[in-house]
Order: structure tokens, then C-alpha cells, then sequence
């Protein structure tokens, strides 16, 4: 805890606070409060992507994996860019042609029936709180680490913040404040790594060779974080296919004006996020050649503050002003990136509730443009809460299985239901609920008899479901469609669908 | 832009999209895309599913020593890394250059046909 830190965290959160206030002079309408006006450019939508993708369990996490247990750290943070593949090539300008604000919107496009939107709506949901609940425990133990206020109260903060920004500043607010950290987080990115290569010259090879040579023989094979090979198997497919069913990382898209400008941020963010996540593997293997790997593994919970640590040794070392510096810039970053990433998730979820919900499943689309504003924002405030009850109780308790969850669910059941409600003809209202259903039910199921909530008295043994849940979920989208029967006017609407889904032609409807 | 103008969907009878579906420049815009997106889904399917597959069931492939302390298993990761962006710059190139065209032009052709308002 330094002056520093405090100074760098102020000017950040008066920065966020004074975008909020613009932000909120420019929110007007849902498509301001959803959609930052579907204004947003290519590289500003590309780097907020970034913002969003770079979490701090990306960014903290893969570079402890990477310190801890060698090259299993490199395979988690290489997946995350072969996921844009999927999303770029299938998912992101069709969804920007279907879609208005939210994944709901795209599947009720397509089946017109309230069953199928209650499906996306809970699998939304579940998802979103998933990756929400570990991000408010992250925060509140990071605030509690940086400025000794209690669990309780760092986490409410977090709340608060992200509260403040999505309510009052909507989607263009919660924009700004991503692409404001992902600047941050790739500036202090750029100077750990020229940091750390400076030590050695700048030949990334001796920090293998040291690495191995600290570490043991053993540190740059795969298999020692995931023991077991169909963890591995599970860990690509649910990055490959996750992404694109993670209904915060794909609401970006709505921002933008069209489907080639959704496309160029795809670009803008693969080069972005996946040149960070190739230094996390620098990072991680610096971490071992500078700081030994025995210093790395005291009072370092999986890892998480290797990468503060780094820093701190880079900038002079533990006391010296550089070394304080260096730690308080990546603490504050850090909190950055948590408040950021929560916030898109509480904007996210605020869609799914106020949008697909109460507007369009309760109220049927029959509710004032202003209302509609309104709801939203009261519902945002709702789901801050929510989630902050959530991270206050998720004290102590083993919420990385929640992490994986998240994944998990969205490579599962989300990604089949969204693939197929774009791309396949028969694909009905009893598809989207039993791909949901079966996807959702699999990977919950088996991620809580797994070891990542067990531990060592766990019923089956994957840490990460998805090798047995996708199939199922593809299998329950499948035969979900087939037992409903055909749906003739849904299937003679496709062709409309595909038209729309492949020129752009926009259909305003829902 | 054309292909941005909002519509309603019942401002347009259903037979009319079944001719604009049905007509050759609509086909010929998804053989195109097709023809390019399937090559480069196979590509990163094998290039990324290949290398989880050895992780979890090639570990002493993966070990094989190829430069200096740095193992095929990291050559693999690397090339991914590679593979990714280079799909990414090709995608952006083929899409810009041969798919916009092609909408435009069945965008033209649906509203010159008076099939759309």
C-alpha cells in the first residue's frame, strides 16, 4: 500500500466518474443505453473488447498459471485468441445483423415464440452471474489487499462503482471505461515486457532455458496444472466455441453501426488482447527467472500476484521507489480492469432482465421508449446489488469452479443454441430449450460433483466439463428440435432469416 | 447505405423472400462465403483442437526439444499465436474485397426487383 497506488487509483476512478457524466448527458434512448448509440468505431470497439476480454483473471491469472506450472499457463492464454476465430468468422457480423441489444433478441428473431426467449434468458443469466460473483471476490479481496478496509466493504465498493457506471452512463460510459483500461492495461503490459527482456538481453530464449533450469525438467511440458488429458481436450473446446456464447462479450457488437464495422473490431481486438496474452507467457516465465520459483509460491494463491510481484522486483525491488511504483501501478490497474469487467457484466445482465424480460416477455414489446430507459437503469442498480450480496457471501468459498462454470455453460448450452438459431433450418423453440436445457443442467452437474468444488472427494474427474457437456448440449438442441416437430412457419421464414443474417438488411421488429 | 435502411417485416410479404433467396446473386454470395469461411473454420479447428489433443495425449511430442530449451509444444503455441492473426488478416481481406461487393450487389437487386420498400 503506497501513495502511489492511492494517487493512480483516484485519478482513475475521477477519470471513469467524469466519462460517466458525459456519458450519462448522451443516454437517452435504449439504443444509448444498450448500444452506445451503435456509434462506437472499429478501434474503439476493439479495444473495449479488449477491455472486456483482458479480465484480471487473464491477466493476473495466466501469468501465475504460466509461473506456477509452466506451459499448461501458455495454453490457457493462447485459447482466448483462437476463440475470436469462431466469433469472427461465424458469429460476429450475423449477429450484428440480427440482433438489436441483446443474445435474447437474436433468438427470439428467429423462433417469435416466449418459450425460446425464457431459454436464452436464463442461460444469459446464469452465465453472466458466473463470471460476475469471482470478479466481486477478486475486487474485494484486491481493495482489501491495497487499502486494509474489510471484505464486506471493498466489495460494496466494487458495487458501487460499477453501479454508478452502468446506471447513470450505459453502454457508452461502460465502453469508455474499457477502452480507458485497456489502454492502461496494454501500457503497463508494453513496459513489463521491456522490462523483462531487458534482463536478458532481449533473447526470450534464455528465460526458457533459465525457467527449465529453475524450475525442473518437467515445467515446460504440458499436464501440470491439468492432470488429467481430457481436461485439456475440454479446456480448447470451451474456449474455441465459449466465447462466442458469453453474452457480455457479444453485446460489444450491438455497438457498432454495421456488420463490417463489427468485423474490423474483431481484427482490432485479436491483435489487441492476443499480443497481451502472448506476454503473460513472457511474464510468467520471467516471473520464474527473476524471482525463482520458490519465492513465487508463498502467500500467492493460485498464482494471482505473480505478476505484482514481477513488477515490484522489475521496477528496483521490495521497499525501493521504483519497485513501490511498479506495484502501485499494476495494483491500480488491476482494480481497473475488475471494476470495468463488472460492469460490462452488470450491462449485460441488465439486458437480459430489462429487454428480454420484462419488455419483450412480459410486456411483449409494449412498453414506452422512455420507460424502457428506465427500467433498465433501475434494473441495472438491481443486478448491482444482486451480484454485490453475491460477492460478499462467496467469502471463503471455492469460487473457481464458477470461472470454469461460466465457460463451460456458454460453450455448451449458448453457443449451440445461438450457431444453430442462425445456421440451421429445422432448429425450433424445442431445440433452443433442450440445448439450453441439457447444456445448462450437464455442465453444472458435472463441474459440482468435479474437483474444482470437491477437491480430492470428487465423483468424476474433470475440473472442466465441457468434453462431456457440449456434445450434450448440441445433442439436446438436436433432438429437442426433432421432438417438437416441425415448425412449417418458422422454417419459411428462415430464408428471410438467412437474407437478413447475410446482407444486413435490418429488421427492427421484436 | 442501403443495406442499412430499417424495415418492418411485415411491410414486405413473405413470397418476396423466397425470390430474393432464390436468386442467383443471393447464391452466389453464400458459395462465395462459403467457399472462403469453411477452408479457414478447418484450419484453426485442426491448428487449435490438434494441439489441446497433444497436450493432453501427445505430452512427450510436445517435449521434443527444438530450439534450445524451447520444446515443439511451445513452437505449437507460438504458431497458433501465428495462425490466428494470420486468419484474421486474410478473413478481413477476402471479406472486404469479395463478400461487400457481392451484398451490395443483392441488396440492389432485391429493391430493383420492387421487392423491398
Amino acid at each position: 500500500m503506497n501513495l502511489f497506488t492511492i494517487g493512480m487509483f483516484a485519478t482513475i476512478l475521477l477519470v471513469s466518474f467524469g466519462i460517466t457524466a458525459w456519458a450519462a448527458s448522451r443516454t437517452r434512448t435504449t439504443t444509448d443505453f444498450y448500444a452506445a448509440g451503435k456509434g462506437l468505431t472499429a478501434a474503439q470497439n476493439g479495444f473495449a473488447l479488449a477491455g472486456d476480454w483482458c479480465s484480471a483473471a487473464a491477466f493476473l491469472g495466466f501469468t501465475g498459471l504460466t509461473a506456477l506450472y509452466g506451459m499448461d499457463g501458455a495454453l490457457y492464454a493462447v485459447g482466448p485468441l483462437v476463440a475470436f476465430c469462431t466469433v469472427l468468422l461465424l458469429i460476429a457480423e450475423p449477429l450484428r445483423n440480427t440482433g438489436t441489444y441483446t443474445i435474447g433478441d437474436v433468438i427470439m428473431y428467429r423462433m417469435r415464440q416466449p418459450p425460446a426467449l425464457a431459454a436464452a434468458i436464463v442461460g444469459t443469466i446464469v452465465i453472466n452471474l458466473a463470471y460476475l460473483i469471482p470478479q466481486m471476490a477478486g475486487g474485494g479481496i484486491l481493495i482489501k489487499l491495497l487499502f486494509g478496509f474489510r471484505y464486506d466493504v471493498s466489495v460494496v465498493l466494487v458495487g458501487l462503482g460499477m453501479i454508478i457506471y452502468v446506471a447513470i452512463g450505459g453502454m457508452l460510459a461502460t465502453s469508455w471505461v474499457q477502452i480507458v483500461k485497456a489502454v492502461l492495461l496494454l501500457g503497463a503490459g508494453l513496459i513489463i515486457l521491456i522490462l523483462s527482456l531487458k534482463g536478458v538481453g532481449f533473447d526470450p530464449l534464455v528465460l526458457f532455458a533459465s525457467a527449465e533450469a529453475k524450475a525442473g525438467p518437467s515445467f515446460l511440458l504440458p499436464g501440470n496444472l491439468l492432470k488429467n488429458p481430457f481436461d485439456e481436450v475440454s479446456l480448447g473446446l470451451g474456449y474455441m466455441l465459449g466465447l462466442a456464447g458469453l453474452p457480455h462479450v457479444m453485446t460489444r457488437f450491438y455497438t457498432v453501426p454495421d456488420a463490417k464495422t463489427a468485423r474490423r473490431s474483431v481484427i482490432w481486438v485479436m491483435f489487441l488482447a492476443g499480443a497481451f496474452f502472448a506476454c503473460t507467457t513472457i511474464f510468467g516465465l520471467a516471473a520464474v527467472h527473476y524471482l525463482g520459483p520458490a519465492a513465487l509460491r508463498v502467500d500467492n494463491p493460485g498464482g494471482n500476484l505473480t505478476l505484482p510481484l514481477l513488477a515490484q522486483y522489475l521496477g528496483g525491488g521490495k521497499g525501493t521507489a521504483g519497485g513501490d511504483l511498479m506495484l502501485g501501478f499494476v495494483s491500480a490497474v488491476a482494480v481497473a480492469t475488475i471494476l470495468a469487467v463488472v460492469a460490462g457484466l452488470t450491462l449485460a445482465t441488465s439486458g437480459a432482465v430489462a429487454n428480454d424480460l420484462y419488455v419483450n416477455l412480459v410486456k411483449k414489446g409494449n412498453v414506452a421508449e422512455h420507460r424502457q430507459v428506465a427500467v433498465a437503469r433501475i434494473t441495472a442498480v438491481a443486478v448491482g446489488i444482486v451480484a454485490t450480496l453475491l460477492g460478499i457471501l462467496a467469502e471463503g468459498v471455492n469460487v473457481a469452479v464458477l470461472v470454469i462454470l461460466a465457460i463451460c455453460i456458454a460453450a455448451s448450452a449458448n453457443f449451440p443454441v445461438l450457431a444453430l438459431s442462425l445456421f440451421w433450418r429445422r432448429f425450433n423453440t424445442g431445440g433452443v430449450i433442450g440445448g439450453m436445457g441439457l447444456g445448462l443442467i450437464s455442465s453444472v452437474g458435472l463441474a459440482l460433483i468435479g474437483p474444482a468444488y470437491l477437491g480430492p472427494k470428487a465423483l468424476w474427474p474433470l475440473v472442466n466439463p465441457t468434453v462431456i457437456a457440449l456434445p450434450l448440449g448440441i445433442l439436446g438442441a438436436v433432438l429437442g428440435s426433432v421432438i417438437w416437430g416441425r415448425d412449417h412457419e418458422n422454417e419459411r421464414r428462415f430464408g428471410e432469416v438467412t437474407f437478413r443474417i447475410q446482407t444486413g438488411l435490418r429488421s427492427d421488429h421484436v | 447505405m442501403a443495406n442499412t435502411v430499417k424495415l418492418m417485416r411485415s411491410d414486405v410479404a413473405a413470397g418476396a423472400w423466397t425470390e430474393n433467396v432464390q436468386s442467383v446473386e443471393f447464391k452466389t454470395l453464400i458459395d462465395t462465403k462459403r467457399r472462403s469461411i469453411v477452408p479457414m473454420i478447418v484450419i484453426y479447428v485442426i491448428g487449435y483442437m490438434g494441439l489441446s489433443v497433444l497436450a493432453g495425449f501427445g505430452r512427450g511430442i510436445l517435449g521434443i526439444k527444438v530450439l534450445g530449451a524451447v520444446n515443439l509444444g511451445f513452437v505449437l503455441i507460438a504458431g497458433n499465436y501465428v495462425m490466428s492473426w494470420a486468419l484474421a488478416v486474410v478473413y478481413a481481406r477476402i471479406s472486404g474485397k469479395s463478400h461487400d461487393p457481392l451484398v451490395e450487389i443483392v441488396v440492389e437487386k432485391a429493391y430493383a426487383r420492387g421487392r423491398l420498400p
